[in-house]
């Protein structure tokens, strides 16, 4: 079915789709809100992944890796506002499972 | 197919990646987790590698290990009560059984589509052999404005970032 070689680009997309589907499920499954961002942070990482698969094996250019660079960048972006966020968060109810955060009033 | 030294060392890339992974999904102390991520993006790193992305990969490490990890491991740590870490992660087993369904049809049409699928190949292009002088190029040529628009996002995330942690001052 798949005559390819081990290094071709079904290996990469299946390695990036699990990362893809681990992200998913915790995304979905998990109660503290870091866990959720974990799970925001590995599915950003398997799309930069395909987009540098992609652009190495079947376009044989760099743009996919310019994509794959800024995806980088807005992740890391995200990354320090939800931080910051969360912080803000728990000083206001001191905890972080999103189960409980109901409210939006401050 | 033949593996050699080269398909060995993508094989124990790969599963660097892709074992953590599980970790960070099932593990309920969220301290594994972070290292577990840890872990996975170093094998996304060493993927970059593999696909001649030298450039990309030491992004890679220093934007996710350097930057993301550490900050991950800060709110971690001031956020949640140290003596009951063993049980900071936990899952709600309704929406996970919901989600295993989807993702089990996710894996169904993946699997489909794979098997389908001949992949495009673009004649003329041509892979240069060290990536960094043409992502320059591109960074200040093609891509000027999205460049600009995301140096100016960087400096909107440090300012808002700092206004939003700040301890308020009475």
């Amino acid at each position: 079915m798949f005559n390819m070689e081990l290094t071709g680009i079904t290996s990469y997309l299946i390695v990036s789709f699990i990362l893809f589907l681990a992200g998913l499920l915790t995304v979905v499954s998990k109660r503290n809100i870091i866990g959720i961002f974990m799970g925001i942070e590995l599915i950003l990482n398997s799309a930069a992944l395909n987009f540098a698969a992609f652009s190495r094996l079947t376009a044989h250019n760099l743009e996919g890796q310019m994509v794959s660079l800024f995806v980088i960048v807005l992740a890391a972006a995200e990354a320090a506002i939800a931080l910051a966020l969360l912080l803000a968060v728990y000083k206001r109810y001191h905890d972080i499972s999103a189960d409980n955060l109901t409210t939006l009033r401050l | 197919m033949t593996i050699g030294i080269k398909e060995l060392v993508f094989i124990c890339v790969a599963l660097l990646t892709t074992v953590p992974c599980l970790i960070v999904v099932f593990s309920r102390n969220i301290l594994y987790s972070a290292f577990a991520l840890f872990f996975t993006f170093l094998g996304t790193s060493g993927l970059y590698f593999f696909l001649d992305a030298e450039f990309l990969g030491i992004t890679q490490v220093v934007v996710y290990i350097g930057g993301v990890s550490v900050l991950l491991l800060f709110a971690i740590l001031l956020t949640k009560n140290i003596n009951e870490i063993g049980k900071t992660n936990m899952m709600s087993a309704g929406r996970m059984a919901l989600v295993s369904v989807g993702a089990l049809a996710l894996l169904g049409s993946f699997g489909y589509a794979l098997s389908g699928t001949v992949w495009f190949h673009k004649d003329d292009g041509t892979y240069p052999a060290t990536t960094i002088n043409g992502l320059g190029d591109l960074l200040l040529g093609k891509y000027l404005l999205p460049f600009e628009v995301v140096s100016l996002l960087l400096l909107a995330v440090l300012v808002g970032s700092l206004v939003i942690a700040r301890r308020s001052v009475k």
